[in-house]
């Protein structure tokens, strides 16, 4: 049987498009805004935001800076999957912020307080983000807590908890956790070699592959496994998956608990590599988590879109942080971030807009036609009665 | 002691206008999970007035009750401007309310760095600091009662919260608002129009949110840096709502009870006990939330939160 | 003498796409009168008091109040016409006090300020002159039915509304309460309101009515006065006679029972009553039992109680000899229980799941398709699904990878079918299975259900349309308000005789 369906209708085509779009309108906002501060120089500074490392010259300095750029990659991946995974499951987890928050303080502690070696600072991270997150889904449950709600309110328990807990491992000048490469350099992810890759930048280590690995992971249970089966099927449509008798306590409890585990590895990808240290006198939630949902709803609630998603984000971060600071603020890159996610918001609609339209138009086609088939056999049955007559 | 005083009432101030805010917002059925940046937008707009009284102020050229009342116009307008993100993608375009509200809390993180930075590199091509001070200008705010600075938001917040217990249970408007978020069909089969009544609830939550903006950051300091936000307030005031059972007057006591725990966390160390006792400031500002989620896992199976809150509302449904 | 009609809808036509809702349907009106529609469930009395009310508007035909044509667009022409309406479902807001929900707007105010003391006054006025007793200062959420159902009244009658809309206002509530409002309803017809009393319960329109309209199927039957006809001519009007299917089955050989029910009870989500009353009965191999009812006498909770999607409040279900009243949804599918569900979108698909996981819904789990490590069998699961496919003749775009919301409501039920009828089962239930569906679709379910009860399977069938329960069963149990108030046997029985134990004019005790 042959069915003419139009290219809108495709699901991925749908994704892509809605994606390009809010990219393409936020990138025009953002240089309207660069227009703004200072016209002169906006070509310039949109193109350095692109191009980001592509703006040196030398190829051992586009290396190392795409180093950098991949580093903090790969932790917003972690983050975006986290939001995903419970997405599908109709779960919107805005409390990845705080499963990250925990993980980090989990896999630093382990790190610095009792010099673990990497793999267990990880296992740490994991758990302490999967327990977090199954506090969210136990709420969930049992108490009917919104998961919106209590995420919010467990980012800030676990930020001040987090401060609280490392400040037990800071340096004494400073509000800033031990360096790891002095402290405990057995905590240190390895990089396999791949520093050399990248112009010797240290930081670059197997947390980025992992990540993506990861990604690939998570989309073959989503797509493969009798688990993700399930999950989909309740984020669809719960009435369904209770008809069909899945179990939707426990599945809301572990998509959280995974959920967590994957924000809390996240923390630990990005502590780990010895980029960056946790500033103990932090007075809000990282921006990671929150940067997750917009890496997700970027890559079109996909797990392998969220990978290229996130290292969009990460890259025009990255490249606001080459703008000529005297002209223009870095920001600038946040500020597009942030238009690129609001934008997002008018993506489902939209999706669901179209897909009203084209099921509309398939029903009226339908209907034509069960039209025509009833005519015909209503002028069948009228010859029928004037017969008996 | 009198600074504990001060600092929790003035802390109270911003989390009961705020939560007031969301409170009308919730109560017509939108949530507003935007709060953070919508305060963000109001502390901006506020503070940057604020700097341009800074030497009119001072030279004695303008009086301080002009420039309390046009701070407090400009963080309102600037609050409700921003909030209607808010209006036009969840009730226009009946977009998921929690990620528009998050998306907006951090455009305005940017947002308003971008503009305080424009600003100032604009003014000093040298500073690229985020911050915005108002010295002298913030004197027009406070008045002296002994060792007690106080400040006249602190009355602002009173008046809000007699506002909106009047206007939430006493008006035409108030009612038709509630119904809007309880049962909005019911609400449109009486000829009342639900986007009209959500848009206000939305608009009254964006100058709320705004006023709540400003009075936080100027709250004991005479400048900001605009790159920390608002400390994460916004969500702060949720928990007063929530805690306060979407009921103006419990919401002042909420209100109280967690700007009490937050001025705690800033002058602890001036009491000699809690001192010795050696809790970290963290604790302090950790227990509103755990107490909101403690509240939360034992009410929320019968919660008073408006029952159509965060449903877009559908004609065709009714 | 001239009748003065207070509202004349003349020649009114509504159709929806592939349907007609309303052919040529003229309803007069006189002031004061008690007037009754009566009609099957889908005859189209709602449609046409919507187009009263103005939420739809005809395509044909014109309205006329007090002789005068009107145009009503929208809810607020009418109310401003005075006309009000009593919705099915209340629409109260359930933290407001009734007094509040009376005034909800037509609020008056004084300098902004709510004055609610006048209002109570006239609230309390009228609660006394048409004995509508509430309590002003109440919560909705701590009242009852019976005093929501005043509070809507007195909403109607406080806007100064002089033609009142009743949709089904007696589906929820006790016996005693329906006395109650017969009797003010006959108080308002007294004081000079208009009454348009919509129900398909013989007795009450017996009771309370002056004359009576009768829809069909989308059209008008016919007019009669209540004090010339009878309980036996409305059943006819409302039913009617049309051609009967004709369904070829052999005769049943009932075996061993599968199915026990006894003293079940279901809570109901819409009041305080229980939904399913103490209701017993056996469905044994080889049967069809067919539980007959007009929609909402309880039907729906009894499945929901029966397959798990509810809790039960009271009595015991016997599976195959096991007891399942506790046990999971998942368990009693297991244990042999198949179930066509009412709401095939809601329950029975994943819409944007393609069919072949669909067709696996029910048996995912089994190893049969999927691995130990938890993978699903694709290969399998689309070998199982094309096998489906082709044994129940279910059509769609891209076989086994067609997304499911992209085909006709007769495949997707086709689709149900072919899942609940493979799996291993020893009970079928279906839930108005044929519903929406064209006759070639309904013909197949016909043959289908009788070849399964042909092979020894037990069916439990829930139907409301009368052709379908007199064809296919070889049981009726008709439910009406939640119990089970007649067995019949469909080859002694008609139309009449289940209609009248349908609208609850008789019953007897059922002895199982």
């Amino acid at each position: 049987m042959k069915q003419k369906k139009s290219i809108l209708a495709n699901e991925t085509f749908q994704s892509i498009a809605a994606s390009v779009l809010c990219i393409v309108i936020g990138m025009l906002i953002g240089y309207i805004v660069l227009l703004v501060i200072n016209a002169k120089g906006a070509n310039e500074a949109i193109t350095t935001l692109i191009k980001n490392y592509f703006t040196f010259s030398s190829k051992k300095l586009i290396l190392k800076n795409l180093g950098n750029t991949l580093i903090k990659t790969a932790p917003l991946i972690m983050c975006a999957l986290s939001v995903q995974f419970c997405y599908k499951a109709g779960l919107f987890n805005i409390g990845a912020a705080g499963q990250y928050v925990v993980g980090a303080g989990a896999s630093l502690y382990a790190a610095l307080g009792w010099h673990m070696p990497w793999f267990v600072c990880v296992l740490f991270a994991m758990c302490a983000g999967g327990i977090y997150g199954a506090i969210v889904g136990f709420l969930k449950a049992f108490r009917n807590v919104n998961e919106v709600i209590s995420g919010i309110m467990l980012n800030w328990i676990g930020l001040y908890l987090v401060n609280m807990l490392l400040s037990g491992v800071k340096e004494t000048t400073s509000p800033y956790t031990l360096d790891l490469a002095k402290e405990n350099t057995s905590a240190l992810m390895p990089t396999l070699g791949m520093e050399k890759f990248f112009s010797n930048n240290t930081h670059v280590t197997i947390a980025i592959p992992l990540a993506v690995i990861i990604a690939i992971v998570i989309w073959v249970i989503q797509k493969k496994t009798v688990f993700g089966y399930e999950l989909r099927a309740t984020g669809i449509n719960k009435q369904g998956a209770r008809y069909a008798g899945m179990k939707e306590n426990t599945n809301i409890i572990l998509t959280l608990v995974i959920g967590g585990a994957l924000a809390g590895t996240g923390a630990a990808f990005q502590f780990l590599t010895g980029y960056e240290q946790w500033t103990t006198t932090m007075s809000s939630v990282p921006a990671m988590g929150f940067n997750g949902i917009a890496a997700t709803f970027l890559g079109g609630l996909h797990p392998v879109g969220t990978v290229f998603a996130s290292y969009f984000i990460q890259h025009i971060t990255s490249g606001g942080a080459r703008l000529d600071k005297n002209i223009y603020p870095s920001q600038i890159s946040d500020l597009i971030s942030g238009i690129i996610i609001y934008l997002c918001g008018f993506v489902l609609f939209f999706k669901y807009a179209i897909n009203l339209r084209l099921q509309a138009r398939a029903e009226k086609e339908l209907r034509l036609q069960r039209q025509r088939e009833e005519n015909a056999s209503s002028a069948d049955a009228k010859e029928e009665k004037g017969g008996d007559k | 002691m009198v600074l504990l005083i001060q600092y929790t009432l003035l802390f109270a101030s911003v989390l009961m206008l705020v939560a007031l805010g969301g409170c009308y917002s919730e109560h017509s059925g939108v949530i507003n999970l935007g709060l953070e940046g919508i305060m963000v937008m109001g502390a901006l707009g506020g503070a940057l007035t604020l700097k341009s009284f800074n030497q009119a102020y001072a030279a004695g050229n303008v009086s301080a009750f002009v420039v309390v009342i046009v701070t407090i116009l400009i963080a309102i307008l600037s609050g409700m401007l921003y909030s209607c993100l808010l209006g036009f993608a969840s009730i226009q375009f009946k977009a998921d309310q929690t990620l528009v509200g998050t998306a907006m809390n951090m455009l305005a993180a940017a947002m308003a760095t971008v503009i305080v930075k424009t600003i100032n590199t604009s003014e000093n091509p040298n500073n690229v600091s985020t911050t915005v001070a108002y010295i002298d200008a913030k004197k027009a705010l406070n008045r002296n009662i002994g060792s007690f600075q106080f400040s006249w938001f602190m009355l602002v917040a009173v008046i809000a919260l007699i506002l909106a217990y009047v206007v939430l249970y006493k008006t035409k408007f108030g009612l038709r608002l509630m119904a809007c978020g309880e049962h909005p069909q019911a609400a449109d089969s009486v000829g009342i129009s639900v986007n009209k009544m959500r848009w206000a609830g939305v608009l009254i939550s964006g100058m709320f949110g705004g006023l709540g903006g400003i009075v936080y950051i100027t709250a004991g300091v005479s400048e900001w840096k605009f790159e920390v936000g608002v400390a994460g307030f916004g969500f702060l005031a949720l928990a007063v709502m929530i805690f306060g059972q979407w009921k103006p007057h419990i919401i002042a006591l909420a209100a109280l009870l967690f700007g009490f725990f937050r001025a705690l966390s800033n002058v602890y160390s001036g009491f000699d006990f809690l001192y010795a006792l050696g809790i970290p400031s963290s604790f302090y500002n950790m227990m509103p939330y755990i107490i909101s989620l403690l509240v939360l896992a034992f009410t929320s199976r019968n919660s008073r939160a408006p029952k159509a809150e965060g449903i877009p509302y559908d004609k065709s449904s009714r | 003498m001239q009748d003065v009609y207070t509202i004349e809808m003349l020649n009114i036509t509504k159709r929806f796409p592939g349907i007609v809702a309303n052919d040529n349907i003229t309803l007069r009106l006189k002031k004061g009168e008690i007037h009754a529609l009566l009609g099957e469930n889908g005859a189209g009395k709602s449609t046409l008091m919507s187009v009263l009310f103005g939420l739809y508007q005809a395509e044909e035909g014109i309205i006329k109040k007090d002789g005068k044509e009107v145009k009503i667009t929208n809810p607020n022409i009418a109310n401003d016409l005075g006309i009000g309406m009593v919705h099915q479902h209340f629409k109260l807001v359930q933290c407001f006090s009734v007094l509040d929900n009376i005034i909800l707007g037509v609020e008056t105010t004084k300098n902004g300020i709510l004055q609610k003391a006048e209002a109570r006054r006239k609230v309390m006025e009228l609660s006394e002159k048409y004995g509508l007793k509430v309590d002003p200062d109440a919560l909705v959420e701590d009242i009852t039915v019976g005093m929501q159902q005043r509070t809507e009244i007195l909403k109607m009658l406080y806007r100064d509304n002089d033609i009142l809309i009743f949709d089904e206002p007696t589906a929820v509530l006790t016996p005693s309460e329906i006395d109650e409002l017969m009797q003010i309803m006959k108080n308002l017809a007294k004081e000079g309101k208009s009454i348009l009393f919509i129900s398909h319960k013989l007795n009450e329109i017996m009771e309370v009515a002056d004359r009576c309209s009768v829809l069909r199927r989308g059209k008008y039957i016919g007019t009669v006065d209540i004090k010339d006809t009878t309980k036996e001519e409305l059943s006819r009007m409302m039913v009617g006679r049309d051609v009967q299917l004709v369904v070829s089955k052999g005769e049943a050989k009932p075996g061993e029972t599968v199915l026990s029910v006894r003293d079940m009870s279901v809570a109901s989500k819409l009041h305080h009553n229980n939904a399913v009353k103490n209701v017993s009965f056996d469905v044994r191999r080889g049967e069809i039992v067919c539980i007959a009812g007009i929609d909402g006498n309880g039907q729906t909770e009894l499945v929901y109680g029966l397959s798990g999607l509810e809790p039960i409040v009271g009595g015991s279900i016997n599976l195959c000899g096991k007891d399942i009243s506790k046990a999971s949804i998942r368990s009693r599918s297991t244990s042999g229980m198949s179930h066509i569900p009412e709401d095939r979108q809601k329950h029975g698909l994943i819409l944007d799941y393609s069919l072949a996981y669909n067709l696996v819904l029910q048996r995912y789990f089994e190893p049969k398709f999927r691995n130990a490590l938890g993978f699903l069998k694709e290969k399998e699961i689309n070998a199982y699904a094309n096998e489906l496919i082709d044994q129940y003749d279910v059509r769609s775009g891209q076989g086994t990878a067609t997304i499911v919301r992209s085909m006709s409501g007769g495949n997707q039920q086709k689709a149900i079918i072919a899942r609940e009828m493979d799996k291993e089962h020893d009970l079928l239930i279906a839930v108005q299975p044929t519903r929406g569906l064209d006759v070639g679709a309904i013909e197949y379910i016909h043959r289908q259900l009788i070849a399964q009860r042909d092979a020894g399977k037990a069916i439990l069938l829930v139907s409301l349309e009368l052709e379908e329960v007199l064809s296919v069963s070889d049981r009726i149990l008709v439910m009406y308000e939640g119990e089970i108030v007649g067995e019949l046997d469909p080859a002694k029985t008609n139309r009449e005789e289940l209609g009248l134990y349908m609208s609850g004019a008789r019953r007897e005790a059922v002895k199982v």
